[in-house]
């Protein structure tokens, strides 16, 4: 009977079979493939050894017969591959053999090496100068460090939470943003929870929020709750200022839409009733836009630095119609002449 | 965008329940619709407008700077936004918006008649829906009478402008419980509690929880702001549900800690529209997403992990 071991070697769908010496040991590579969110394929290699035996006069022979032949044919099988095996050259002597195939294979892997150290130090040092950068260039001065990084247009992404900064990972466990992987952990509250601190604040904390502020050591109104009512500190804000304008005024003024506020109006209103009065008293011909006038009507925080200007402004025209005094007076509220005065005195 | 396209198999962790209030119970999967849809605008949820006084109690936690960034990122979404800065003496909301070269008018003048209200809104010229309303100059004082009154005037004239209603009114609330505080408070009917994982701020924190509640404003919601995972990491600071079993609110928003909020705050210019966007940026825009769907955190950030490198990335892959 002849007995065959045959060793074969498959890669992918491919069979390479080594026969030494009418024995022959099968390796076969299985192919599977391991599907992830059908993307991802990932091929990996299984060596199967599988001994084959075939003979056509296996059915002929008696059994027994059949099993010590089988056992001795395999014995002798073994002792021709271990013989097989002993003549062949050990691995380093063939390598030592071939000196000059080691050389350049030792001269490729230092190469390697090289290479990679090289690109290792290069980068490092491109990250740590990186030249023509933002940051180099508003160091040389071409741009203009305040506005660095910003922008006013609109960023290309809408959605914060899925955006190419913000990747979250298949299993949901954690999240990367702008590089930094985080881990994530659920939140644990509980309305129940909830309830308990609600209750608790409830009880820590009576509290009914103040309707009327009262400066220290006023007195309580007749018709305000002493518990509505929050005691302020005499040098507070609130309690600094005294309000020249009710309420229901200053409700209206906060729903006006349109025209003229109320405040800006008023004092119109009043000027011109002072220009009326003025009118009547036959002093038109007089009348400029006289500082002191315009003093009662204006306030306070407005007038003194107007009034303050044109004081100057009148006093500086004074000093100008004093050191000339020959020039024609000019009208007072016509600018042309009034510049045209200043270019004089220039 | 590969990375945000779940496969059919994707399922979200029964572990990661997340909170509800009572009032919207809603179906298990919207809770992640957010993280799930993308290209979309968030879903306005509530009636216009919707007044949210964001306070702290204590100073320094980033109030102002919360107000500016979820205002900035609302009106990039395209609601029409009126922030309020109520905080009278010590006004910075200006400031962080880069607004402050154009605050002529405040309140205070509308109040007294000088100008109208339309006049004192000041817009903000990157983004026309973004209103600022300073409530008074650094150095004028408000009158005592009417300061909350006052509030509630400017909203229901805020509702009545012949623009439209705003979709939102935030409040900037100043520090402690004074005056000031009781006047912002009183218009809200929404609260944002901005707070720091501090044993102080959260002692602060907890006593204006209490007094908002006390005062009727039920949806209040947390926002943690500066928080370092390294230092919860190693133990040395509390970490955000600590904090929230401590308050019992539902989250709006983590901000961590990033050196970014100086620089945008000192530029005048918010942070959520820094590009490339920074880390606190993006929180702060998740949080505005989170508040225009009345949504809350189910899931926070807790520690860093080391990025997996690939196997080339010895080779510089």
């Amino acid at each position: 009977m002849a007995s065959l071991c045959s060793l074969r070697l498959n890669w992918l769908s491919s069979q390479h079979p080594i026969s030494i010496s009418g024995i022959g040991i099968e390796f076969r590579t299985e192919n599977y493939c391991n599907l992830k969110f059908n993307r991802t394929r990932k091929y990996r290699g299984k060596l199967v050894l599988t001994a084959c035996s075939t003979g056509s006069s296996v059915s002929t022979q008696p059994t027994s017969d059949r099993n010590g032949q089988n056992a001795f044919s395999l014995r002798k099988s073994f002792q021709k591959f271990q013989q097989t095996v002993a003549s062949l050259p050990p691995v380093v002597l063939v390598i030592n053999r071939n000196s000059g195939a080691n050389l350049v294979l030792g001269f490729f892997i230092a190469t390697t090496c090289l290479i990679i150290a090289v690109r290792i130090y290069v980068a490092r040092r491109l990250k740590d100068t990186l030249p023509g950068s933002v940051a180099d260039l508003v160091r040389r001065g071409q741009l203009r460090s305040d506005r660095r990084g910003i922008s006013s247009k609109p960023l290309q992404y809408e959605d914060p939470f899925n955006n190419p900064l913000v990747k979250i990972s298949n299993s949901n466990s954690t999240v990367e943003m702008c590089g930094t992987v985080y881990r994530l952990a659920p939140v644990t509250l509980t309305e129940e929870q909830r309830t308990i601190h609600q209750k608790r604040r409830s009880r820590a904390y009576q509290w009914k929020r103040p309707k009327v502020f009262l400066k220290e050591g006023d007195s309580i109104p007749d018709d305000v709750d002493p518990d509505s009512v929050r005691w302020i500190p005499a040098n507070h804000p609130f309690a600094t200022t005294v309000s020249d304008i009710d309420e229901d005024l200053a409700q209206n003024n906060v729903y006006q839409k349109h025209g003229v506020p109320f405040r800006i109006q008023a004092e119109h209103e009043a000027l011109q009733r002072k220009l009326e009065s003025l009118q009547g008293e036959q002093k038109f011909n007089k009348l400029g836009i006289d500082p002191a006038n315009a003093k009662d009507f204006e306030r306070a925080f407005r007038t003194q630095s107007k009034s303050h200007e044109r004081l100057e402004n009148g006093t500086h025209n004074g000093q100008v119609s004093e050191s000339k005094p020959h020039k024609p007076d000019p009208a007072p509220n016509s600018f042309d002449t009034n510049s045209g005065s200043a270019k004089d005195d220039i | 965008m590969l990375s945000l396209k779940l496969p059919p198999s994707f399922s979200f962790k029964p572990n990661l329940k997340p909170y509800f209030p009572p009032s919207q119970q809603k179906p298990y999967f919207s809770t992640i619709k957010s993280v799930l849809q993308y290209n979309r605008k968030p879903q306005f949820a509530g009636t216009t407008p919707r007044v949210i006084v964001i306070t702290s109690g204590k100073g320094g936690v980033g109030k102002t700077t919360t107000t500016a960034n979820i205002g900035i990122s609302l009106a990039r979404h395209g609601f029409s936004v009126v922030a309020i800065d109520a905080d009278v003496g010590l006004r910075n909301l200006d400031l962080l918006l880069g607004l402050e070269n154009r605050v002529n008018y405040t309140a205070l003048e509308v109040l007294n008649g000088d100008c109208r209200l339309d006049q004192a809104l000041v817009r903000d010229k990157r983004w026309a829906h973004f209103e600022l309303l300073c409530i008074s100059k650094p150095r004028s004082k408000l009158p005592l009478g009417f300061s909350g009154k006052a509030l509630i005037w400017l909203v229901d004239a805020l509702k009545q402008r012949n623009e439209g209603c705003p979709d939102f009114i935030l409040i900037d609330c100043p520090a402690g419980i004074d005056a000031g505080f009781i006047t912002a408070i009183t218009p809200a009917n929404e609260a944002v509690m901005v707070t720091t994982p501090d044993i102080t701020a959260l002692r602060d924190a907890d006593r204006v929880i209490g007094l908002l509640e006390c005062d009727g404003i039920k949806d209040i919601k947390m926002m943690v702001n500066r928080a370092r995972t390294d230092m919860i990491k190693g133990e040395d600071m509390m970490s955000v549900l600590d904090i929230q079993e401590m308050l019992g609110l539902p989250l709006l928003g983590v901000i961590p800690e990033d050196s970014e909020v100086i620089r945008s705050t000192n530029r005048g210019y918010p942070l959520v529209l820094n590009r490339p966007p920074t880390l606190a940026g993006l929180a702060f825009e998740q949080a505005a997403w989170r508040l225009v769907e009345q949504d809350s955190m189910t899931a926070v950030m807790v520690e860093e992990q080391p990025k997996k490198r690939g196997f080339f990335s010895f080779f510089g892959g």
